[in-house]
């Protein structure tokens, strides 16, 4: 008896929010998976064929820069999120005390006014000749005809910022609950900062990120990829302890999964940021499909589009939670 | 992190003394302060712009240069038409959609993370598609949806389909976070209760639920900001219902006025104020925030 | 600062103004030797024939058939409406309507463009269910690609006496709706260039947008509206957009692509070029006229340039979607608009291009200096010369829009 009741429980946990996805969701998804095979117009009409699966190739085969360019920012601006809100969740658990809760909503807080409003702010402080940038020019530190906005940098700069609270609050919760005992333990055991390898994984991450960057951006890579690799061996070597890498990382694990999944998948269907902050050469395949969406009315096109992208993302995400190891993300220890 | 590693040597090692130890340990100690305050600089930079600007007395229609210092819009932060309207609605939407997908996410992901069932992959796919379901596709088919749904419509356009909307693309961000905060969960405090006597429901409110309420909090503010804030799904799904973030794009055309601005401002200052009012009051009273008394 | 007294005074529609270039086409004029615009004949541009305009306005006369129903839906751009000047949330006409019928108007602006609003009720429409909406505006394009669908309300001209009687002749040329009895022109609007001459020295020509030049090199930028960027590039090229082939758009969308790799074009965008025009960031824009009057306070360097191959010129108009459940009322709001009186009402809070006779000379027969100034207005009516330099964009066919929005995609980037 009891088992029987045990086995329904998560299927009576599951059920509401299940429903509600596949009614409201799941269902319209199928729509759009039909008018990916339509042919036809508006003013003709459309009818469905799955001869019309050459919609798909057809579709994707024009737009596949703004394909790699969604890759290609996101998984940017998904690393780059990351570096950044680590730290900054991890001294909020560990170091936070009572402050704690004012220094999350402090992080969340400015995402409740308008990404407009907020957009507008960026474009005030790094126009070209602005606040920041015009004292620079006329020293003479920066080339007069340097820019940010209208760059594939603030594209990247523009999702790296907006998804930032999506990163810090998952790996948060997953920091705040590690026991402290454990590391002090695991310092009493493995003393000493990282070292060799951490020199050497600091590199390899600040020289590979900002070649990354480079490539997205058009720098020249050699001179930065070096910097960067400096700078993140030192890091690596000194800053980071064992103790972290092998107790606190690991166990914040669940979190920085979670953050980078909902940084990732939402910015490669973003479509904002390169509309607003960046130009014709940045554009990335969410801006692809509304235009073929809004602007051309072109429902099978745009509809096969959405369905390459949710199934590339798919397919990143199964591997993504493969390299990491499923059991220790997604289920509790028994 | 690493000062009080370097402190503690293995004992082949020399303990560090002198001039660099002492100079390692400043380093250490407020280094991680010094990179959260500027972490947080950089997150509120675009919110000191919008304050700032609040306070702008803009000579024309558009808000971005800085002209003169004026409390006008702040002594009429409603004064153009529909812009109270549109702010009530939002902060309801919000306040709702984000309660029952709050509600329904954590239902699922202590499903996910606890049970082993059938179908646990497929409805793993099902929550990660609406976040990478572009919105405009999102929108476009809820619309096809609702207008099918019989003539006249089951479901009439209204704050009813926006609630419906954002209800939906909240529960999978919702899932995601929650999980973080349950995965490695112990069982064995759980099971210890059990075995003390508690039946199922019980444990899991005393137990379970204070440990991952974090994550559910976490969950909830990063619904709240989501749905406060979008556009294009609420666009296709609000018949007649105009929220405050359609009125922005709708007023951007020809110059977001100040007044909009300000009611940015004191959106992001009541939520801020309020929990530092809460922090100032549980420090006196000594009593719990969303800690949990113990750590798993 | 109230709002009320901004609108009245600044024009900053970005689509609809065609007079706001006026005062550059009086400066144009005056330079080419020509009288200024004030002294134009009091019928102003449409080149009416000799019959008189009404000297007295007319009242609206109830239709056979409509009855004012409790209330009505109008969904609207931003400020195309005067606002009461007593109580800023209000709109003055409105009110007047409602006190002489007993209608409310539920009027909200939630268009920001087009495609996007039409998109949130073709489902409706297509459902044949109730779209939500008595009222809509939309541009010249759009309504004859909604006439085409036939998704909107055949307009019963019986109802509409003011509308029939008063609507200038200009608007009768357009091929969409021979009849006009689909739409009702609401306002008009110019697109030409505007620029910061402190920058770029005096320009002329709207090849300049294609020119290689140190001074705007990096730092102009295109509309995302397709037929004013095509327009105007035609324009560029010599071409004719009231007459646009293929061909011309292949040349345009070729034009445009070299300008963008050779670095001259900065970006593609909507009206969001006013923010880079105001910060200097841009120097040299495809403009709608309004938003660059709209700029002379805050970007006062930046001015409107009507280029000698001329500008686009075109309008947003009234229809009632298909399915609409007060359409009577609607009918009875538009025909109320075209009441002299009430359009001058209208213009003065708004200052757009009327498209209702009658206007100009309740103006110049005020009493009021302030009302008899707008009489002279080069931004309400802009003077009979300038005709021949507004160029309407060709309606196209289905297949060809398809075609033009397909090619154009490559210039925005997403293709």
């Amino acid at each position: 008896m009891l088992s029987r009741r045990r086995n329904l429980i998560p299927y009576l946990l599951l059920a509401p929010g299940l429903l509600w996805l596949l009614v409201f969701f799941a269902w319209p998804l199928v729509q759009v998976f039909v008018a990916s095979f339509w042919s036809g117009s508006v003013e003709r009409g459309y009818s469905f064929s799955f001869s019309n699966w050459v919609n798909y190739p057809n579709a994707i085969g024009p737009v596949l820069p703004q394909v790699g360019r969604s890759l290609l920012y996101s998984g940017v601006a998904t690393v780059l999120t990351l570096l950044i809100a680590y730290p900054l969740a991890y001294t909020i658990a560990m170091r936070g005390g009572r402050a704690k809760n004012l220094l999350l909503f402090l992080i969340v807080a400015p995402f409740f006014t308008s990404f407009l409003l907020r957009t507008l702010s960026w474009k005030i402080l790094l126009s070209d000749h602005g606040i920041v940038f015009g004292p620079l020019k006329d020293v003479g530190l920066l080339p007069e005809d340097f820019r940010v906005l209208a760059t594939p940098m603030a594209v990247v700069a523009g999702i790296t910022y907006n998804f930032l609270p999506f990163m810090t609050l998952p790996i948060y919760v997953a920091l705040e609950k590690v026991d402290f005992r454990l590391v002090e333990a695991a310092r009493d055991l493995y003393a000493g900062p990282w070292r060799r390898q951490g020199t050497l994984v600091g590199a390899i991450v600040g020289g590979g990120l900002v070649a990354g960057l480079s490539f997205a951006f058009g720098w020249s890579p050699a001179i930065p990829t070096v910097l960067a690799a400096l700078v993140g061996a030192v890091i690596g070597r000194f800053l980071i302890s064992e103790a972290f890498v092998r107790v606190t990382f690991p166990l914040s694990l669940p979190g920085v999964f979670a953050g980078s999944l909902l940084t990732f998948i939402p910015a490669m269907g973003d479509y904002v940021n390169a509309e607003f902050l960046g130009n014709p050469d940045s554009r990335m395949l969410g801006n692809v499909i509304q235009n073929r969406f809004l602007t051309q009315n072109d429902f099978p096109e745009a509809s096969a589009l959405s369905f390459i992208l949710m199934g590339g993302i798919l397919i990143i995400v199964l591997i993504y939670t493969r390299v990491l190891g499923t059991d220790q993300l997604t289920q509790s220890r028994v | 992190m690493g000062a009080t590693t370097l402190e503690r040597t293995s004992p082949q090692r020399r303990p560090d003394v002198g001039v660099v130890a002492r100079a390692r340990r400043f380093v250490d100690r407020y280094l991680l302060f010094t990179y959260t305050g500027l972490a947080i600089i950089y997150l509120l930079l675009p919110i000191a712009i919008i304050i700032l600007f609040s306070f702008n007395n803009p000579a024309g229609r558009r808000n971005f240069v800085w002209t003169e210092f004026s409390l006008d819009a702040w002594l009429d932060p409603l004064g153009i038409p529909g812009i109270g309207s549109a702010v009530t609605l939002s902060l309801i939407i919000a306040v709702v959609s984000t309660l029952v997908a709050t509600v329904l996410g954590t239902l699922m992901a202590i499903a996910l993370v606890r049970y082993e069932f059938r179908g646990s992959r497929l409805t793993n796919a099902l929550i990660f598609l609406p976040m990478a379901t572009p919105e405009i596709v999102m929108g476009a088919s809820l619309l096809t949806l609702f207008v099918s749904l019989g003539n006249p419509p089951f479901f009439p356009l209204s704050l009813f389909t926006i609630l419906i909307a954002h209800i939906l693309f909240n529960i999978s961000y919702v899932v995601v976070t929650v999980r973080a905060r349950l995965a490695g969960f112990p069982r064995h405090l759980e099971e210890a209760a059990m075995d003390l006597g508690a039946n199922e429901w019980a444990t899991f409110w005393k137990v379970t639920f204070p440990l991952i309420l974090p994550g559910i909090i976490a969950a909830a503010l990063l619904a709240f900001s989501l749905s406060i804030d979008d556009f294009v799904i609420t666009n296709f799904t609000s018949g007649r219902t105009q929220t405050f973030p359609m009125f922005i794009y709708a007023q951007a055309r020809v110059g977001v006025p100040v007044q909009v601005y300000v009611i940015g401002s004191i959106i992001f200052l009541v939520a801020v104020i309020s929990v530092g009012l809460t922090t100032l009051a549980g420090r006196r009273q000594a009593g719990k925030d969303f800690e949990p008394v113990r750590k798993m | 600062m109230p709002d009320s007294i901004d609108r009245s005074i600044e024009i900053t529609r970005r689509r609809f103004l065609a007079g706001s270039a006026m005062a550059g086409f009086a400066a144009f004029l005056a330079a080419c030797g020509t009288q200024g615009s004030g002294t134009a004949a009091p019928t102003g541009t449409s080149g009416t024939p000799a019959t008189a305009p009404p000297s007295t306005a007319p009242v609206a006369t109830k239709g056979v058939e409509a009855t004012y129903s409790p209330e009505l839906n109008w969904a609207n751009w931003c400020c195309y409406l005067d606002v009461d000047p007593n109580d800023d949330k209000k709109w003055k006409t409105l009110e007047d309507f409602k006190a002489a019928h007993g209608t409310t108007v539920n009027y909200q602006e939630v268009i920001d463009e087009n495609e996007g609003f039409v998109a949130s009720i073709s489902n409706q429409i297509t459902a044949h269910q109730d779209p939500g909406w008595d009222i809509i505006v939309v541009t010249d394009w759009m309504v004859a690609r909604l006439v085409r669908l036939d998704w909107v309300e055949q307009l019963s001209l019986n109802n509409m006496p003011n509308y029939v009687a008063n609507v200038r002749d200009v608007y009768k040329q357009q091929t969409f709706d021979a009849n006009m009895d689909h739409h009702a022109p609401w306002q008009t609007g110019m697109t030409g260039i505007g620029y910061d001459p402190t920058k770029t020295g005096e320009l002329k020509s709207l090849k300049s947008m294609f020119e290689v030049n140190p001074k705007w090199k990096g730092k102009t930028e295109f509309l995302t509206e397709m037929r004013d960027a095509i327009g105007l590039t035609m324009l560029a090229a010599g071409l004719d957009p009231t007459k646009p082939t293929r061909a011309d758009c292949d040349t345009a969308v070729t034009m445009m692509l070299k300008a963008r790799s050779d670095g001259i074009v900065r970006d593609v965008k909507g009206n969001a070029y006013t923010e880079d025009l105001t910060s200097g960031d841009a120097v040299l824009c495809m403009a709608w006229s309004g938003d660059v009057v709209g700029l002379a306070a805050d970007a006062p360097n930046v001015k409107f340039l009507f280029p000698d191959e001329g500008v686009m010129f075109w309008t947003d108009n009234a229809v009632i979607p298909k399915g609409a459940v007060h359409k009577g009322t609607a009918e009875l709001m538009i025909d109320w608009c075209y009441v002299p009186e009430h359009a001058a009402q209208i213009e003065a809070g708004i200052s757009y291009v009327t498209p209702v006779k009658g206007v100009q000379e309740l103006y110049a027969a005020s009493t009021d200096a302030a009302t008899k100034a707008l009489a002279t207005d080069p931004l309400r009516f802009p003077p009979a010369e300038l005709a021949p330099k507004l160029i309407q964009f060709g309606i196209l066919t289905e297949e060809d829009e398809k075609y033009f929005n397909e090619q154009f995609a490559k210039v925005i980037g997403v293709s």
